[in-house]
């Protein structure tokens, strides 16, 4: 997070980590596509010819509260491929939020859990524990055949911690909640933290309506946040509070 | 913690912060081209501008009324470079842009170049005079009124004209235009500094398992020289015990402790046989390690090596005999003498020949042949004068032919190993500690030469061995 008080301006960085084509850059598509353009810039993807991500994808996110505290976001992707270690480990540095983008596909279960512990080990590296991370899962790909079940799913969702979502994300599926759910995380984790709040004169609630809102998603926050399965929501990793 | 240094930017100030500068991000001749492309068809003037105030790219041509203000009127240039410091310092305001009219009715359009929601510099359009202006504007006349209103009046009739409304239309696009250059600017400058911070956190990724490794390897070299130290105390100590043994079955069996029946005399032979087998193996056990620990003294003196060859095969020939199998030698004239340690010189090729014979089947055949040949001087210039030094050394090269039972190529390098064994199961036919041929591959490296295995056709295995003469011949 950078805090620029002369501009009154919050930058927030939130990092999409995953297996190697999970789907984290159809998630930034389909949030570009889903946001409303005076919100976004252009997304930029840093891609090798055959579309594979090679270093990582930038979505910019500009939000203004009902404070006067203007937000920007910065939503990253990692490269997959195993070999592209080092780049997720710098990519993943100073990170405020994470989404685990995982593959529902039944034969990708090894490759989810590498994916994890490689999260994990590269956030140990940057100083940063797991625990104390903001973080959603998302079980992407729910169309393709040989699925993990939504049953399996959510029952192994209610004994995690994670709030887990379910997603299409190259229908736009599940992507909107995802990141509305990252976000909420994150920005309750900053506040207890860093009491921007009171600070700024900021309504939270406020924010991730006005996001929503510019996400073109008319639900209430707490219907779309409400869509996840498992882990908890409202209070979120005590131990990640002071 | 991974990270740049810091005369280095991370990726965070590359994509976070508001560190990023209009000129990092464009090439400074590409946009000087832009913007004359633009002037030569549009006709306005354009400055850009960074944030920093430094001025990028100029396409302009003074307008023949600035000129002629300049050269002949003292306020009213006075007045001009009042403008264009004004112009200079608008600042174009959440709109991101602002439009100055100059005393001489010309319009100056000032617009923001804003990228990701930073203003990261300015660029004015201008000066150009509104269709509106028909008359020498009163704020002219204000400023210079003795001019000569004919020729100001011609020469403002020369200026660039443009509508405002226009002006701001052309203003939009090229601002469009640069947003998507400086995103894709943006892009390669990112692209840039991960192919750089990539390699450098993979080289540091490396250098740490190297370092890891490095750590593994000195690990395992000690406990290695330990297990070289244990075996020679163990050997050492098990050797005394057994001379006794060695001794006082032979003893009895000479009868010098009286005489012993037929059967007596056959189980204290073999307790002598074995105790014998035993210290041999021993034996080896200590050199190798000595030979390990590199303290194995080499007591190096002329040793005729046809001589040494013939002991051995008298020492052999009882041994052939009973197994049925022909050992014949078959030594070149003239062979000189080898600056070498006799004894294990002897233990070489009588470990070679054994080893011949024991593979070779009943009517088989164990050559031993030796001549002279040469073989590569390593290079070593420590003491200088490498040139000088010739680049094969005489050597003498002794062959161990047998008919015998030969080696697949993958175990001709192995079979040196200690303790290896081609046939490792417990049924294998012919005994053996292992340690033979690893202690002559030590012994003849510790000669400087070099121990190989050829195939025999058309069966069995020559193990050839190449020894430098040096001091011998030299001297």
């Amino acid at each position: 997070m950078q805090l620029d008080f002369a501009q009154r301006e919050l930058t927030v960085k939130l990092v999409y980590y995953g297996p190697a084509l999970s789907g984290k850059t159809s998630n930034l598509q389909a949030l570009h596509d889903a946001t409303d353009p005076s919100a976004t810039g252009r997304l930029m993807t840093l891609e090798t010819k055959d579309d594979r991500t090679l270093f990582f994808d930038l979505l910019p996110l500009t939000f203004r509260g009902q404070g006067e505290l203007a937000v920007r976001i910065k939503v990253f992707t990692v490269p997959g491929q195993v070999i592209h270690s080092s780049t997720r480990r710098l990519v993943v540095q100073g990170a405020d939020g994470v989404a685990f983008i995982a593959d529902s596909q039944v034969a990708e279960t090894q490759h989810n859990a590498e994916a994890f512990l490689d999260l994990k080990q590269n956030l140990k590296s940057n100083g940063l524990a797991l625990k104390q991370m903001p973080l959603i899962i998302q079980f992407n790909k729910r169309d393709m055949k040989d699925v993990r079940t939504d049953e399996e799913i959510a029952s192994l969702a209610a004994q995690g911690r994670e709030p887990v979502y379910l997603a299409v994300a190259t229908r736009g599926e599940g992507v909107v909640e995802s990141f509305l759910g990252l976000l909420h995380l994150t920005w309750s984790a900053l506040e207890a933290e860093h009491a921007l709040g009171k600070k700024f004169g900021f309504d939270s609630h406020a924010f991730l309506a006005d996001v929503a809102a510019k996400l073109n998603d008319r639900r209430s926050v707490s219907e779309i946040l409400g869509t996840c399965v498992g882990g908890a929501l409202e209070v979120l990793r005590p131990e990640a509070s002071p | 913690m991974t990270g740049a240094s810091a005369t280095e930017r991370s990726l965070d100030d590359l994509t976070l912060g508001s560190a990023l500068a209009l000129e990092e991000l464009v090439e400074r001749t590409a946009l000087g081209e832009m913007a004359s492309s633009f002037f030569d068809l549009f006709g306005v003037p354009l400055r850009i501008f960074s944030e920093a105030g430094v001025l990028l790219a100029d396409a302009t041509k003074q307008p023949a009324i600035y000129e002629y203000l300049n050269e002949r009127h003292r306020r009213a240039r006075a007045a001009l470079q009042e403008v264009v410091a004004a112009v200079k310092r608008i600042d174009p305001g959440p709109k991101g842009e602002a439009s100055y009219t100059c005393f001489t009715g010309a319009v100056y359009h000032v617009v923001a170049i804003n990228y990701d929601n930073r203003q990261l510099g300015r660029m004015i359009l201008g000066p150009f005079l509104p269709p509106t202006v028909k008359e020498i504007p009163q704020s002219f006349l204000q400023v210079e009124p003795d001019a000569d209103l004919v020729v100001v009046k011609e020469l403002l009739t020369q200026m660039p004209r443009a509508r405002e409304e226009t002006v701001r239309q052309i203003a939009r696009h090229l601002r469009g235009t640069l947003d998507l250059i400086l995103f894709s600017g943006h892009k390669a400058l990112l692209t840039s500094s991960m192919h750089l911070a990539s390699v450098r956190e993979s080289f540091r990724d490396l250098q740490e398992k190297n370092e890891k490794l490095q750590e593994a390897y000195d690990r395992l070299k000690e406990l290695d020289r330990l297990k070289s130290n244990f075996l020679a105390t163990v050997s050492h100590e098990l050797r005394t015990p057994l001379t006794s043994i060695i001794g006082y079955s032979e003893m009895l069996v000479e009868g010098i402790a009286g005489s012993m029946s037929g059967e007596q005399t056959e189980f204290v032979r073999t307790i002598h046989e074995k105790g014998e087998q035993l210290l041999e193996l021993i034996s080896g056990l200590l050199d190798l390690s000595k030979l390990e620990s590199g303290t194995l003294a080499i007591r190096k003196s002329d040793v005729a090596v046809d001589q040494l060859i013939s002991d051995i095969m008298q020492t052999v020939s009882p041994a052939a005999r009973k197994r049925g199998v022909f050992v014949t030698s078959d030594l070149d004239a003239g062979l000189p003498r080898l600056w070498a340690d006799s004894t294990r010189l002897r233990q070489i090729f009588l470990n070679l020949t054994d080893n011949a014979l024991k593979f070779t089947p009943q009517g088989g055949r164990v050559v031993i042949s030796g001549k002279l040949t040469t073989m590569d001087v390593e290079p070593d210039d420590e003491e200088g004068g490498l040139v000088l030094l010739p680049r094969k050394q005489p050597a003498i090269e002794v062959r161990v032919a047998d008919t015998g039972i030969g080696l697949p190529d993958n175990e001709k390098t192995k079979v040196f190993d200690a303790f290896y064994q081609v046939d490792s199961s417990s049924t294998r036919q012919v005994g053996g500690t292992g340690l033979g041929l690893s202690i002559v591959k030590r012994l003849v490296e510790a000669h400087d030469g070099r121990v190989f295995i050829e195939d025999n056709h058309p069966k069995g295995c020559i193990f050839v061995v190449i020894i430098p003469c040096r001091r011998s011949t030299l001297s």
